[in-house]
Parts: C-alpha cells; sequence; structure tokens
C-alpha cells in the first residue's frame, strides 16, 4: 500500500490557526532550519572546530567536549549535511537532525527573567556572554541553550520534547505575556 | 548532598543535571582473579561516612563522565574531575 508522507511540524498542533501579533516578549518557532550535530574523532577537536567555524553562515552550538550542534538558516538540510561532509569528511562524524530537533527562538526584554524560571544556569550578560552556548536542563528537558543576541536566546530541544516544553515556555512566560509563532 | 558541582567544561551546574554512578576507587580485578576478589569488586560497596570519590554522569549537559571528589557529610566538594583525565592520570 502506497501512503502520502506528510511532513509536518513537532509543533503544528500548538501553534494552529491565524498567527496573532508578537507581543514584546515572544517566543518564535523555527519553520525548517537545517540543524546537524558533529562529533569529532579522538584528538581532532580543535581541527574540526577551526574547520567549522572558518565558515560565517554556520551557527555552532557547543554541547561538550568535541561535539557540537551546527545551526544554518540558509542551507536546505540536504545542502548542509554536503557541507558538513566537505568541511570535515574524515575527521568527524556528521548526523542530521533537522527534523529531530526543534528550534525555539526567545526574546525580549524579560527573557532572562522567563528562562531564569526553569534553568540553573547564570544568564547575567556578563556571565553568558554572546554567542556562548551549553547544553543545559530546563525544568526536566535536556535543551541546548544559546544566546544569539543581546535579549535574545535559542534552545534547542529534542523533537519529542518540543510540545512539553512549548507548554513550559509559555507557563513560564504568562506574567510577560508571551506570544508565540513561526518564524516566517 | 553537594549542590552545585563545577563541572570542568559546563561550569558550575545544580546536581539535578547529574546522576551519580558509583564508587570511583575501585580497581577491576584481573581476569584471572578469584572469585572473592570479583564477588568484592562487582557487589560489596561501602557506605562511608566523609571523603568519598565517585563517579558522576553529567547527563544534561556535557553528557561526560566526571570524577567527583566531596564530603558526605559536611557537603563540600574537594574536586571534580573529567573521567579521561582521571584515568590517564592514574595510568601513570
Amino acid at each position: 500500500m502506497v501512503r502520502d508522507y506528510n511532513n509536518r511540524h513537532a509543533l503544528d498542533q500548538k501553534l494552529r490557526g491565524t498567527p496573532k501579533p508578537a507581543h514584546v516578549d515572544h517566543l518564535e518557532v523555527g519553520h525548517w532550519q537545517a540543524i546537524a550535530t558533529v562529533l569529532a574523532h579522538a584528538g581532532l577537536d580543535a581541527a574540526v572546530q577551526r574547520a567549522l567555524s572558518s565558515t560565517p553562515d554556520l551557527s555552532l552550538r557547543y554541547c561538550g567536549p568535541g561535539e557540537w550542534l551546527v545551526v544554518s538558516q540558509v542551507d536546505t538540510p540536504v545542502g548542509l549535511m554536503r557541507r558538513l561532509d566537505m568541511l570535515c569528511g574524515t575527521q568527524a562524524h556528521v548526523i542530521d537532525q533537522s527534523d529531530g530537533r526543534v528550534l525555539l527562538r526567545l526574546s525580549g526584554p524579560s527573557a532572562r527573567q522567563i528562562l531564569a524560571k526553569g534553568i540553573g544556569v547564570d544568564l547575567h550578560p556578563a556571565a553568558f556572554a554572546l554567542g556562548g552556548s551549553t547544553n543545559v536542563l530546563c525544568g526536566h528537558i535536556a535543551i541546548n541553550l544559546s544566546r544569539t543576541g543581546e535579549d535574545i536566546f535559542e534552545l534547542i530541544v529534542s523533537r519529542s520534547f518540543a510540545e512539553s516544553l512549548f507548554e513550559d515556555l509559555m507557563t513560564m512566560g504568562r506574567p510577560f505575556d508571551l506570544s508565540a509563532a513561526f518564524s516566517e | 548532598m553537594a549542590s552545585l558541582i563545577t563541572c570542568p567544561h559546563c561550569g558550575v551546574r545544580p546536581k539535578e543535571e547529574f546522576t551519580i554512578r558509583g564508587d570511583a576507587s575501585l580497581v577491576r580485578p584481573a581476569p584471572s582473579a578469584s572469585d572473592e576478589a570479583w564477588h568484592d569488586y562487582v557487589y560489596v560497596r561501602a557506605n562511608p561516612r566523609g571523603r568519598t570519590v565517585e563517579h558522576w554522569h553529567h547527563v544534561a549537559g556535557c553528557r561526560r563522565f566526571l570524577v567527583v571528589e566531596r564530603d558526605t557529610v559536611t557537603h563540600e566538594v574537594y574536586s571534580v574531575v573529567d573521567g579521561a583525565t582521571a584515568a590517564r592520570e592514574a595510568q601513570r
């Protein structure tokens, strides 16, 4: 039997209906961006990091020693895999995570206060520098948190935890009138 | 219990991000060692009061095994080292 495969976003059910206008504090859900995991072979951490950071439109997110999440806003998932294979083909394992992870972008003046309700890491601008990223626990869900702008934080979460994290974030952001929508 | 652990890769983190995986001071016996030695290694554990060395797994962070030296009475943390580093030093 042949079935049509419908590619649905993990948060389609949560964000149905016409998009409402964004408030000051806004949660933007990334719609089909390319994400990949790069795990360097033993002893090649520095070489892989050099190769990856030489490309300006790839955003590197630190996960652990020799392990990164690479996010690209310009590539398709297939295009990103091809580029990463060329950059570090024999030096690292590259795995496509575009459908396995969901990217949430929290922005606004209260972003830190919202995140502080679930995250046990110092988010002060001096402690969590611009461009910094790390794996943390948000409530009970392990996420990758990175600071991409002055008051902008990006959260990358496993697809199966996305709905749960989304609900948690909306509860955490309720006193600040947090709004949510898919990115354009 | 010690509530803040300074992970060598991630910085200061709450203990909720970790799982404790047991005593790190045990030495694996040789394959030809006696049954008693293996029984002790696999099953027998002390429940020490004071300084202990343990394996902690940073599950929600860098996912590395760490060797944490802490005090079970005062909850003080003396040192946190990456498991691979600790193993390399032990071999010397």
